[in-house]
């Protein structure tokens, strides 16, 4: 199992798909990070009246966590479309035949594809939060504003931020086995993350249950799991698009570790019952 | 490490064996209750026109297909139950493809690395199949003769008792044909088990030492290439055609005139060329020319396969002559 994992880290670090990925994760986070830094130093607070600046209201914590993870969304999508990919390609350029052949005990194939993703996960989301640290610290700093309070907090904030970029990665996986079509499976994975499930967030807004419900979907567990709403004033939550039910950072790293769980493991089986052509 | 050893080779090698193996795509039945022996040791040409179903066999044969019915064992054991099965079997497959962004170095040292393969292995087999000046460039810009000596050097990572290969010369120039020619038969004299398909005869003909040949997924002859020509055919020529054909009859020969093979020729079928010119003599009967006729092979391959027949779609492992 070792050498498996061996061999799917070297398929990542030998095509140009992993330093792309990682200078993607680091640059996003310097510039989207420094991008939230600024509006909310900037920014005064819609639907609370004029002149209440966001730094007066906000606690230090809760404007370095937004800060922080101000490139959690792009992140995971990244990670997301590795994840994809690393099934994809195979498919895609004929190589799953010659993967098949040196084992042919598939689900160990692909079992061995996710450790490797949620190593490269991790290191591509510590890249991410480094570059945000970068970015959003430096923005931070000449505001001068705290650039690393509660840090007990604050670092569960930001460990959770790789943790959940990583698992993002094996929903990606998963999604790459169940649309054996590259680009298919990543417009499909891209628009459920990024299009459906806002969408459907909303619409479900307007029902009773409907919040309850909201707060299982991958992208809202991933920010209860990073904390970024909580000790915020539920009404400026709202005004920032926070559903008004969230779970705790537990719970959110529950359910977003249960979606990569279920779609691994779907991954697997699927992968163990098709033919390879 | 589970490197053959010599001693596992030199004790019969390993044999491949088809049994029942058929393979339905919805309404496309592309392989047909086939069975067949590969044995060690021993060259066989897998033969059959496009879409006979070769790739699909060899594809069930390796667990990458799940069989509609039947099995394919490698050494007694179906592929999927190998551990480390590259250094038992080699493949290199059809519609194998490589990362276009990845070196062909690196492809094979991701293989090599499921199978604790040293690098300094990898290097000896791009030179060997004459890669090592490309190794280290994008295999998206490779030829189609450099995939195929790539795929090659993948099947043989780990030096294995069986070598599965499909098409390998396709897009190959001559020198490497010639080259793999004289590689596939140094191993098979080592004690390795080769198969090649191909779609044409002529192309093993001059390596294989057994063939398989199948049409529309069904075996339709297997045995050593030697007796796909059937009984040995004598041609003798003769001024005298009347007392050839007595003499032959006297000696109790089968013999008939031969008119497509130029004027006075005589053909006798199941005799040796010493018996024909011992009776040619006994009759006192001039003779100008007496040699074996070969078999056309390459139409009675064509024959094989084409043919609608059912009776010659049945498997006649004794390889007599329809
Ligand atoms: N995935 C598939 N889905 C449907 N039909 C298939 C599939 N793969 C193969 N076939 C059909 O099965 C038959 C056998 O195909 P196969 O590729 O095994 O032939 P082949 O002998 O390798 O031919 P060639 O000499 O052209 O390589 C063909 O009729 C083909 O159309
Ligand atoms: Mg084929």
């Amino acid at each position: 199992m070792i050498r498996l994992v061996r061999a799917e880290l070297a398929k990542l670090t030998t095509t140009r798909l992993w330093w792309g990925m990682g200078l993607a994760l680091l640059l996003s986070g310097v510039a989207l990070a420094a991008l939230v830094a600024f509006f909310l130093t900037h920014g005064s607070v819609p639907g609370l009246g004029e002149g209440l600046e966001i730094t007066d209201t906000l606690p230090a914590l809760a404007l370095a966590r937004m800060v922080y993870t101000g490139a959690a969304q792009i992140g995971y999508l990244l990670t997301l479309v590795v994840g994809v990919v690393v099934i994809g390609q195979e498919l895609r350029h004929r190589t799953a035949t010659t993967t098949f052949l040196a084992e042919p005990r598939r689900g160990r194939v692909v079992a061995a594809k996710a450790v490797a993703l949620a190593v490269a996960g991790l290191a591509g989301g510590s890249l991410l939060v480094a570059g945000a640290l970068l970015g959003g610290g430096t923005v931070l700093a000449l505001g001068d504003l705290p650039v690393f309070p509660d840090a007990g907090l604050l670092l569960r904030t930001l460990l959770l931020q790789v943790v959940a970029l990583a698992l993002w990665a094996l929903i990606g996986l998963g999604a790459g086995v169940l649309i054996p079509h590259q680009v298919a499976a990543l417009f499909v994975a891209v628009a459920a993350a990024w299009i459906v499930e806002p969408l459907l967030a909303w619409g479900l807004s307007f029902l009773d249950w409907g919040d309850g419900l909201a707060q299982y979907f991958p992208s809202q567990a991933t920010l209860a799991a990073m904390d970024v709403y909580s000790d915020i004033d539920p009404r400026i939550a709202a005004a920032m698009g926070a559903s008004p039910e969230q779970l705790p950072w537990w719970g959110g790293l529950l359910v977003l570790a249960g979606y990569a769980a279920v779609m691994t493991l779907a991954g697997i089986w699927l992968t163990r019952r098709r033919d390879v052509l | 490490m589970p490197v053959p050893s010599e001693n596992q080779r030199a004790a019969g090698g390993t044999a491949v064996s088809v049994r029942g193996l058929t393979k339905r795509f919805g309404e496309v039945l592309a392989v047909d209750s086939l069975t067949f022996e590969v044995a060690p040791g021993r060259i066989t040409g897998f033969l059959g026109p496009n879409g006979a179903g070769k790739t699909t066999t060899l594809r069930m044969l390796l667990g990458l297909i799940r069989p509609t019915a039947g099995e394919g064992l490698i050494g007694g054991r179906p592929y999927a139950a190998l551990r480390q099965p590259l250094h038992t079997v080699g493949a290199a497959l059809e519609a194998t493809g490589f990362h276009p962004g990845r070196s062909g170095r690196d492809h094979l040292r991701v293989i090599a690395a499921t199978h604790g393969v040293p690098d300094r292995r990898v290097d000896e087999l791009l030179e060997l199949v004459g890669l090592a000046g490309a190794a280290r460039r994008r295999a998206g810009g490779y030829s189609m003769g450099m995939r195929q000596r790539l795929g090659l050097a993948a099947a043989l990572l780990g030096d294995p008792q069986v070598l599965l290969l499909d098409e390998p010369a396709n897009g190959l120039d001559p020198e490497g044909i010639r080259w793999l020619r004289g590689f596939l038969r140094h191993l098979a004299d080592g004690g390795t088990t080769v198969l090649v398909s191909s779609h044409l005869l002529s192309e093993v003909e001059q390596t294989a030492d057994d063939v398989v040949i199948i049409a529309r997924g069904q075996l339709v002859r297997q045995g050593p290439i030697e007796e796909l020509h059937g009984p040995p055919t004598v041609l003798v020529r003769s001024p005298q055609p009347e007392e050839l054909a007595r003499a032959v009859r006297t000696a109790g020969l089968e013999g008939a005139p031969a008119p497509d093979q130029g004027p006075g020729a005589f053909t006798v079928e199941g005799a040796s060329l010493a018996t024909v010119g011992d009776a040619a003599r006994a009759g006192g009967v001039t003779v100008h020319e007496l040699r074996a006729l070969r078999t056309d092979l390459e139409r009675l391959y064509f024959r094989l396969t084409q043919q609608q027949d059912p009776v010659l779609a049945q498997p006649q492992p004794d390889g007599e002559a329809p």
